[in-house]
């Protein structure tokens, strides 16, 4: 791996990001939009039942946590989906670069979007409603790397899917991460579940942060093997997401690059 | 050393029991400092073979050696120094030319990155469009932005899918003299598509026909326009048209008039006894010249013959 050609291609995507203005848009406007309506939401609650202060907690904890799986996921696929909509993959892939440091410089944009994104919603959350983030201490590293692993697997899978199918498919790119999120347990008790989703959620990782994460808010404690098992799924996912990234990749070449378009 | 060296390479499409063979065991070498037209009709394979060539389609089968270097198992090392160039790929459209230039540089191992952005937009003549982005640019400055792109990593081996097309006759005279230029200052080995036959006449040292996936010829432009042996002779009729036209149609050949324009196809040998023979017949012209045949007449005569069809 060549750290110059990683570079290349994260500033190939920062410099889009500068130019783009629905691209800030999504980094800022939507975290915005939910923080306000769901932090005005458990204010109301709040009124009716004085003792549910854990509400705006939960709520602000499960949306800014939430935000780092949806940018780790959707920095994969969008900018994947920029490549062919400017039909620019030839002249990334007639270079040296290699798919590994392509997918890598994904990862990376992920990271510093999120990062980004991240500070900008826990200081509005902070500046409304007082709620905040870095109370997880360091506990939040952990998360922060779960869940941005969890937003990296569903990205590989959309974006191989993508590759495979087309853009005609590519409304996936916004949506994939949703299906995983009622599972997740983001906002509510994975006991709230019925018993059908709650085995679905037991081979979820994000089920265990956004559980685990909710026991620290609640009672102070942070539990290990919960981490310990969204690590383990994470990894497995990966794997299994970057190969089959890898195999639709094989696939369009055995097609040719030039027929994406 | 060859630049490049094409083995046996294939490409087949569709089910094993029935596969289009879009390239079929072709096999040609590039040498270093040739330049090398790849000519044929639309959906003779050159395409899908200029992507096996640059790794981003798979050949079901043959090899390809860059500096005796086998593609398969040194792409990197060996990308590093090739690139390509084609009018119909885009670099990405929300970006300026300076900064499409600048991660592109970045994808290759270049030293004095900005010194090797400002030569290059200089020598493209595109200095004035640096900030601009893509989306703003014409169809003939994006050619010229993807020509500086394929000269950023200093390449020894160029590919080039109709570099001059959309580009007005004084800038595409400017990038053939260009790469006329680099090649015998750099070496550079450059493999070339083109519908323009002039410009592969001008350029190529030599040519490769391909039909139907299969080489069919593969010699200099000139020695492929004299194995025709047609000419054309042009006249300005002032009188004798019509005796003229009856004389062409019963000797079964090739004509075309517009107004008083008349051009007649025939073998270079018989030219002399065809113009006596219409002097006897009374056939007075104004002007006359006689084209020798060309690639282009080369590339037509395989057309009628079924060499390409």
């Amino acid at each position: 791996m060549k750290l110059h050609r990683i570079f290349a291609v994260v500033l190939r995507y920062l410099y889009l990001f500068k130019h783009s203005l629905d691209r800030l848009s999504d980094a800022f406007y939507w975290p915005t939009i939910d923080i306000l309506l769901w932090g005005l939401t458990s204010l109301y609650f709040q009124k009716f039942t004085p003792d549910a202060s854990i509400v705006v907690l939960v709520l602000m904890s499960g949306i800014l946590l939430w935000l780092i799986v949806w940018r780790g996921q959707y920095e994969i696929t969008v900018n994947i989906l920029e490549d062919l909509w400017n039909k620019n993959l030839i002249n990334i892939f007639v270079s040296p670069l290699k798919f590994s440091e392509w997918v890598l410089s994904f990862f990376i944009i992920g990271i510093v979007k999120a990062i980004v994104s991240l500070i900008f919603a826990s200081l509005l959350a902070f500046f409304l409603y007082k709620f905040n983030l870095y109370l997880y201490g360091f506990y939040l590293i952990p998360y922060f790397i779960l869940l941005i692993t969890t937003g990296w697997w569903v990205g590989c899978l959309v974006a191989g899917t993508i590759l495979r199918f087309g853009t005609r498919i590519q409304t996936l790119a916004w949506t994939a991460v949703a299906l995983l999120s009622p599972f997740s347990a983001v906002y509510y008790p994975l006991s709230i579940l019925p018993p059908w989703a709650q085995k679905v959620a037991a081979f979820i990782p994000t089920s265990y942060i956004f559980e685990g994460s909710r026991e620290v808010l609640e009672k102070g404690y942070f539990d290990v093997n919960k981490v310990i098992v969204s690590l383990i799924l994470n990894i497995v996912y990966l794997v299994i997401a970057i190969y089959y990234l890898r195999k639709s990749f094989n696939k369009i070449l055995e097609k040719g690059l030039v027929k994406l378009y | 050393m060859d630049a490049l060296k094409v083995l046996d390479l294939t490409k087949k499409f569709g089910p094993k029991h029935n596969p289009f063979v879009a390239v079929n065991r072709i096999s040609f070498s590039l040498k270093e400092g040739e330049i090398l037209g790849f000519l044929g009709r639309n959906g003779a394979g050159k395409t899908t073979t200029i992507q096996m060539l640059l790794g981003i389609m798979t050949p079901t089968s043959g090899e390809i050696y860059y500096f005796d270097q086998d593609f398969k198992t040194n792409r990197e090392q060996i990308m590093e120094h090739v690139n390509f160039s084609s009018t119909y790929t885009n670099l990405p459209w929300d970006l300026t030319v300076h900064e499409n230039l600048t991660f592109i540089s970045y994808l290759y191992q270049i030293k004095d990155r900005k010194n090797r952005i400002r030569k290059i937009v200089e020598n493209f003549k595109i200095e004035k469009l640096v900030n601009q982005k893509l989306s703003e640019l014409s169809t003939g400055q994006l050619t010229r932005v993807n020509l500086a792109k394929a000269f950023i990593n200093y390449p020894k081996v160029l590919l080039l899918d109709e570099p001059t097309a959309s580009l007005d006759p004084e800038v595409a005279t400017y990038i053939r003299n260009f790469l006329l230029e680099e090649r015998k200052k750099f070496h550079v080995s450059i493999l070339l598509t083109s519908h323009n036959m002039r410009e592969v006449e001008e350029v190529c040292d030599r040519v490769i026909f391909i039909d139907q996936g299969k080489i069919i010829a593969d010699n200099s432009p000139l020695v492929l326009a004299k194995s025709i042996e047609i000419s054309h002779i042009n006249f300005l009729i002032r009188d004798g048209l019509k005796r003229l036209k009856k004389y062409v149609n019963t000797h079964h050949l090739a004509s075309e008039t517009e107004g008083r324009y008349f051009t007649v196809n025939i073998k270079e040998k018989e030219i002399a006894s065809f113009l006596k023979e219409i002097a006897s017949l009374g056939v007075v012209y104004d002007e006359v010249s006689i084209d020798k045949p060309d690639l282009e007449d080369y590339f037509l005569q395989k057309i009628k013959t079924g060499g390409i069809r």
